[in-house]
């Protein structure tokens, strides 16, 4: 049809199916992932957190709600979702900063649904979720405030970052804190891995939920994009030898 | 169809079924002279030999007709009589020693001939008042026939005589139990003819228990025993599978002892016996002789029951306590589990004086008995612990007497001085400090880059060749913390475009951005010749990617109102501008420069506008981190970027070849030392890297 | 909130989400009608993005009065952003966010305090790039540290000179390295991340993940 992109509707679709079905094989097809040290130091840096009594500190990032950037803050929220669970009954539960407004509404009503599902509603804080700052500097600027006044002892960036992620890695780092960092800006990224203890490079801010286990739709995503990468790097390869045969498509 | 039941099995027979098909019991008694039939037969078990005649039910006829009719004289001493000194009568004789771990009970079914008398004498008399339901039927009988005075002398003849002949063929096929008894010599069945014709007690199943004091085996009479007289009337015959010795006649010696029936012999105890026999049965002048001896040991026991007092049960009365054999008795438990604890009298007993027991004796007392501490009757044996065991059990006492023992809080982390971080800061501090005393020193500064980056031709071409009529519009859309970077490198394109005269049009996505163009088109415009610069702040774009798709497709629609707007113009008519009369899309700008430090935004409006810019070029200029990634849409075949400016280097190279006053370079020298240090502390991080690796590699 | 109440906000969230995604692909326009809808769900996006600043600046307000209020630790920090919180809430109401009133205070305070952090970053990246190899010693981290220093060798005056000999091929290499290694590694990178956020944001439109909650 005309003006309709098919290609592009192809891939839409092809991501749908693959997520259904992987979805619905669940651990019948048994898969392995590799391991990222970042979240398997983050189980055990929660851990002694609620144990010793101190808070953990999930950063949303700087980014639009509506943003293109806005997908890194989404794996954030997954990962909030579990740690939530997780320090409900702590002495301190987690907080949870962004730059952007209605990012902030969203990790609220996240907080609450978490609380609600560990039966600990009466726990939940509106202010947990706070925005700190309208620009990302003034938002690193409130870090290390953040970080002494909540007496923060894991500090995890997964969000829209730019240069600011990096500031506010060296924060953590400065205050002997559990850093674990990731976006999607390749920038940032860069800066990250070489201030943050345990940085998230590429994809890896979008496999927190199926490697803290938050539910086999996670799961089924990170094999979906397994799935779709190998399709990518054959169809890149396929056409390399093409061109360096002189056939043009 | 009529259907037997087999008295020792309860199998269900055919009515005409002379033996048990499950166990081969007779299942009508066997008549004198009849064969025996059936392979094999149960050991203890009264068998044929008791002399039950395969017509049983004659003889039941016969006593009846006796006890209808006066019953026949009899003198029982001349059934004594004729039995000789030292010797055993003849049907003592048949008797049979009995398998020692076999007791028998009385025979069921019909009763024999010799029984009639008993069952003559008893008729009359009224039965027990407590039938013990342990008497055997055949004694019942004599109760009942107590009253019967008629024992026909002829049947018994009969009976006896048939019995001899019956033995004759038992001898030759002995039930299973009695293979090792021998019969008795000849000479005592030829005795036998004379006996009496009273009948001996057939006991069945107890005649196989041996009394306690005899020996197994021991099933004859010694002659003692028949010296004592031993009533021939009842010895007319012997017993199937009988292992007494004998009767006791001598009532008088062993007091309570009824004659070869261990049964009935009461022990020491006072036990009543199990059988209780009538002393009128006695009194009848149709009892047997030797029943006539046992009438004394009759009366003692009886004066025994009564000197056993009320407290003994009635169960007890009437059972005499079965004599164990040997083996069995020495099975019994030991002293050991019999209590230790001896009741007092009820007399002596408190009386429970509180309680709901309040005013009753013999209520155990706690605090005496059950609450007295005693030591144990049975030694504890001693614990053994293996070494592991002591090792875990001492590690678990300290773990638990560190739970409450005080932690001491731990030492607070002693307070370093980021002395590094100090280094490091004063370093650059000074690298970029220092160049503003190049001169006082001598230093000429760092000299400019001879070979420039081929993308400053193609741009400086590009913003050549814009229209002057049609405005330019600037995007500022970074933060204020790149404003140190940007600013500079902006503001060669700013200054080539103004230096052309073409009018700019600001916009951001950021709401810091309009004062940052604010700013940096007032230093323009003060630095620049003439009436400066002609340039109109559209304000603050919200919604982000949306909303600049939303201005590609309508500006006007996207942006209501303005940012300082020049006088004469009002914020809600901001189009009505002359710089904006003829601009009604995207494509309608000369040029769209993006000024940002995030490669995000530049690939999103790269991405967003290119459907709707038409032949307008879209410029980028960015931070030297952005560029590796907007590269590709400047060098794709599709160009969506028409042209790039990363880095200082590049501004400095932009303003050497369009003329203008390099602005760039006052901060060139900053910029160069600054680099330098940098590249110095990574050496030294290297340098340090090494070293520690090396170091720690060394001490292992 | 009952089980009905969260399922219409996932199917509001479902439907408008695929509305405007099948929009990229379907020539929506040719539809006037669906045109005008997408139109319409995107405007109103725009207009919740700047309600939601709006949020954020009264949750910013709400956090800072709660601190000073329980003087929970920090508090006169909380305190003194609270009052210039409302001082420039009033000169903007006040003057107007164009006056000169508040460009001087963007100027003078908030422009220099920005541009301090930044260089503040400047800093910690030049000590992250000291301590790196110290703190992990493997090869990705040499490769990393090599490769800034060869980048920076080549971006502009330093320890060789732009005049030299040398300056040229490290001009070159530093080119190489930016245009063809890190721009393929960022394309690599860069295609995973949008793989992410392709799967991300089709779980959030299938109402998988709820971040607008369960009620």
């Amino acid at each position: 049809m005309i003006g309709i992109n098919l290609l592009g509707l192809l891939v839409l679709v092809l991501f749908v199916v693959l997520l259904i079905v992987f979805i619905a094989i669940g651990d019948r097809w048994p898969v392995s992932f590799r391991k990222i040290r970042g979240y398997e130091a983050l189980l055990k840096a929660l851990e002694r957190a609620v144990e010793s009594g101190e808070r953990v500190h999930l950063s949303l990032g700087t980014g639009s709600l509506i943003g293109t950037d806005s997908a890194a803050a989404f794996a954030g929220l997954v990962v909030l979702t579990e740690i939530a669970k997780v320090t409900s009954l702590s002495d301190r539960p987690v907080v949870v900063s962004t730059g952007d407004g209605a990012m902030a509404i969203v990790a609220q009503d996240t907080l609450r649904s978490a609380y609600r599902e560990a039966g600990a509603l009466d726990r939940y804080e509106p202010i947990s979720a706070r925005m700190l700052g309208p620009t990302p500097f003034s938002y690193a600027a409130n870090i290390p405030i953040l970080l002494e006044s909540e007496r923060v002892s894991a500090n995890v960036l997964l969000g829209a970052f730019g240069a600011e992620g990096a500031l506010a890695a060296d924060f953590g780092e400065r205050k002997q804190t559990f850093v674990m960092a990731g976006t999607e800006d390749i920038q940032s990224q860069a800066l990250l891995y070489a201030v943050a203890e345990y940085p998230l490079i590429g994809e890896e801010v979008f496999a927190g939920g199926a490697y803290l286990d938050v539910s086999p739709a996670h799961r089924a995503s990170l094999r979906v994009q397994d799935t779709v990468r190998f399709i990518i790097v054959g169809g890149i390869l396929i056409g390399l030898l093409l061109n360096l045969l002189g056939i043009s498509l | 169809m009529a259907e037997i039941r087999c008295p020792m099995c309860s199998a269900v027979n055919h009515a005409d079924a002379e033996e048990c098909v499950e166990c081969g019991a007779r299942l009508t008694p066997l008549i004198a002279g009849d064969e025996p039939t059936g392979e094999s037969r149960e050991s203890g078990l009264a068998a044929s030999a008791e002399g039950q005649t395969a017509e049983g039910e004659d003889w039941l006829a016969r006593i009846r007709r006796d006890a209808e009719s006066p019953p026949p004289e009899e003198e029982p001493e001349e059934a004594a009589e004729d039995i000789e000194p030292g010797e055993s009568p003849d049907w003592l004789g048949q008797l049979r020693q009995a398998d020692q771990a076999y007791e028998e009970g009385p025979p069921t079914g019909d009763q024999p001939d010799w029984m009639d008398e008993f069952v003559a004498a008893g008729d009359e008399e009224t039965p027990e008042a407590d039938q013990d339901e342990e008497v055997p039927e055949w004694l019942a009988r004599i109760r009942e026939r107590t009253q019967s005075k008629e024992i026909s002398t002829e049947i018994d003849d009969d009976w006896i005589s048939s019995l001899r002949d019956e033995e004759a063929q038992l001898s030759a096929e002995r039930p299973a139990g009695l293979e090792e008894l021998e019969p008795a010599p000849e000479e005592d069945q030829e005795e036998e003819a004379d006996l009496p014709q009273s009948a001996p007690l057939d006991l069945g199943a107890l005649s196989s228990v041996p009394p306690p004091d005899r020996p197994s085996g021991e099933w004859r009479l010694t002659d003692e025993e028949a010296e004592a007289g031993v009533d021939a009337e009842f010895a007319t015959g012997p017993p199937a599978d009988f292992s007494e010795e004998g009767f006791r006649e001598d009532a008088g010696e062993v007091q309570g002892e009824l004659p070869h029936v261990p049964a009935l012999i009461p022990e020491d105890t006072g036990e009543k016996p199990i059988i209780e026999i009538d002393e009128k049965v006695l009194d009848s002048a149709e009892l047997p002789g030797w029943l006539e001896q046992i009438k004394p040991a009759l009366a003692a026991m009886e004066e025994e029951e009564a000197a056993f007092g009320e407290d003994q049960e009635d169960d007890e009365d009437d059972l005499a306590p079965a004599t164990l054999p040997s083996w069995l008795e020495a099975m019994r438990p030991v002293d050991a589990f019999r209590p230790e604890i001896d009741l007092e009298p009820e007399d002596d007993q408190p009386v429970e004086s509180a309680g709901p027991l309040a005013g009753l004796r013999g209520v155990l007392m706690a605090e005496p008995i059950v609450a007295k501490p005693r030591t144990s009757s049975v030694s504890a044996s001693r614990l053994e612990v293996t070494e592991r065991q002591y090792a875990q059990a001492e590690l678990l006492q300290r773990l638990v007497e560190s739970e409450s023992r005080e932690v001491r809080a731990g030492p607070e982390k002693p307070f370093t001085l980021p002395i590094t971080r100090w280094i490091v800061t004063l370093v650059l501090v000074v690298a970029i400090l220092l160049p503003y005393g190049f001169e006082q020193f001598g230093f000429q500064g760092f000299a400019t880059p001879n070979v420039q980056s081929r993308d400053v031709a193609p741009l400086v071409s590009l913003v050549n060749n814009v229209p002057v009529e049609q405005p330019a519009l600037v995007v500022f859309d970074y933060t204020p913390g790149y404003s140190g970077e940007l600013d500079t490198v902006a503001r060669s394109v700013l200054v080539h475009l103004n230096n052309r005269n073409i009018p700019i049009v600001t916009l951001s996505t950021r709401v810091t951005g309009p004062p940052l163009a604010e700013r940096l088109m007032r230093a323009i415009s003060e630095e620049s010749a003439g009436d400066g610069i002609q340039y109109l702040h559209l304000g603050f774009l919200s919604g982000g990617p949306t909303a600049i798709q939303l201005f590609a497709v309508s500006p006007r629609d996207a942006i209501l109102t303005g940012f300082r707007l020049p006088e004469g113009l009002s914020r809600q008519n901001v189009w009505a501008s002359p710089i904006l009369q003829d601009v009604r899309r995207l494509s309608d700008f000369g040029v769209v420069v993006v000024i940002t430090a995030g490669t995000e935004t530049a690939r999103t409006w790269a991405e967003q506008t290119q459907p709707w810019i038409g032949e307008s070029p879209l410029v980028m200029v960015l931070s030297a981190g952005a560029e590796p990634l907007i590269r590709p849409y400047y060098e794709s075949l599709n160009q969506q970027v028409d042209g790039v400016l990363t880095g200082l280097p590049s501004a400095v190279a932009y303003q050497q070849n369009t003329g203008q006053q390099a602005a760039a370079l006052q901060s060139w020298d900053s910029f160069g030392s600054g680099l330098m240090m940098v590249e110095i502390i990574l050496l030294a991080g290297i340098g340090y890297g090494v070293s520690r690796w090396l170091l720690d590699r060394r001490s292992g | 909130m009952k089980l009905g109440s969260y399922l219409i906000w996932a199917a509001v969230a479902a439907v408008s989400g695929l509305f405007v995604l099948l929009g990229y692909f379907i020539p929506v326009n040719l539809i006037p009608v669906a045109f005008q809808l997408r139109l319409l769900i995107m405007q109103w996006a725009v207009l919740l993005a700047a309600v939601g600043l709006f949020v954020g600046l009264a949750n910013i307000f709400l956090v800072h009065w709660t601190k000073v209020g329980e003087q929970s630790e920090g508090w006169p920090y909380s305190a003194i952003l609270l009052i210039f919180f409302l001082i420039t809430l009033m000169v903007g109401l006040v003057f107007g966010p164009d006056s000169e009133t508040v460009r001087l205070l963007f100027n003078y305070v908030q422009l220099p305090v920005e541009a301090t952090l930044s260089g503040i970053l400047a800093i910690s990246l030049a000590l992250a790039g000291f301590r790196i190899l110290s703190y992990r010693r493997d090869f990705i981290s040499v490769v990393f540290v090599g490769t800034a220093f060869f980048v920076l060798i080549g971006s502009g005056p330093g320890l060789i000179p732009n005049d030299g000999p040398g300056y040229e091929f490290f001009a070159g290499l530093r080119n190489w390295i930016a245009q063809v290694a890190a721009a393929g590694g960022a394309r690599g990178i860069l295609i995973g991340v949008a793989l992410g956020s392709v799967v991300t944001g089709l779980r959030v439109l299938l109402a998988i993940d709820r971040p607008y909650g369960d009620g």
